[in-house]
């Protein structure tokens, strides 16, 4: 069974875009299976920031945020590259509960706003 | 006595709580960076679980600290 899983990755801030694309591309590859040729489902470069504590010597990195789904099985696996692979200086994966791509939170957002107009507009037939 | 602070979390209307929004995150945490308690926040019991989760998600990726003003 597949689900859908969130990751953010602390690359080193000395990598340019081109080298963590190619990084981002030969971990994702570990995500494909013949009934999921396309497991991500969204990808969001944060790009430098300073860390709030100093991981090793360095004091900022290069996040990227990315949600995909994985059955999971396939998660070991992903994390032991990601381990390897040592211009990642940490990364976290959770389980997606909420909705976070930008076009879900649009989504969601108006409909807050529809419901808070029918409420305004219930109240004044009152 | 005074009455019962309402939840943030509640009032503002938010469905989860993002571990990745520091900003909103950083409210809840004292000045050294510790959790706040619900009976100084004024949170519910659901809203503390989910912000100290967010919190502790947070610190690990480097978003939040750990022990603030801490130099090794």
């Amino acid at each position: 069974m597949s689900r859908q899983y969130e990751i953010v990755y602390i690359f080193d801030s000395a990598l340019d875009e081109g080298q963590v694309d190619e990084r981002l591309a030969k971990f994702h590859a570990l995500l494909q299976t013949p009934e999921h040729p396309e497991p991500v489902t969204a990808t969001n470069h944060w790009g430098k920031r300073t860390l709030a504590y100093p991981i090793g010597r360095k004091e900022t990195g290069y996040y990227v945020v990315v949600q995909f789904d994985a059955a999971a099985d396939q998660l070991p696996e992903f994390e032991r590259a990601i381990k390897l692979d040592e211009s990642v200086l940490r990364h976290l994966v959770v389980l997606n509960e909420g909705v976070t791509t930008a076009a879900a939170v649009a989504a969601e957002r108006d409909e807050r706003d529809r419901d808070r107009e029918r409420d305004r507009d219930a109240e004044s037939d009152a | 006595m005074r009455g019962r602070k309402t939840c943030p979390v509640c009032e503002a209307g938010v469905r989860f709580v993002d571990y990745k929004d520091e900003r909103t995150l950083s409210r809840f945490v004292t000045e050294r960076g510790k959790i706040l308690p619900s009976r100084l926040s004024g949170m519910c019991a659901r809203h503390q679980r989910q912000v100290a989760t967010a919190v502790k998600r947070a610190r690990i990726i480097a978003l939040l600290p750990f022990v603030k003003g801490f130099t090794g």
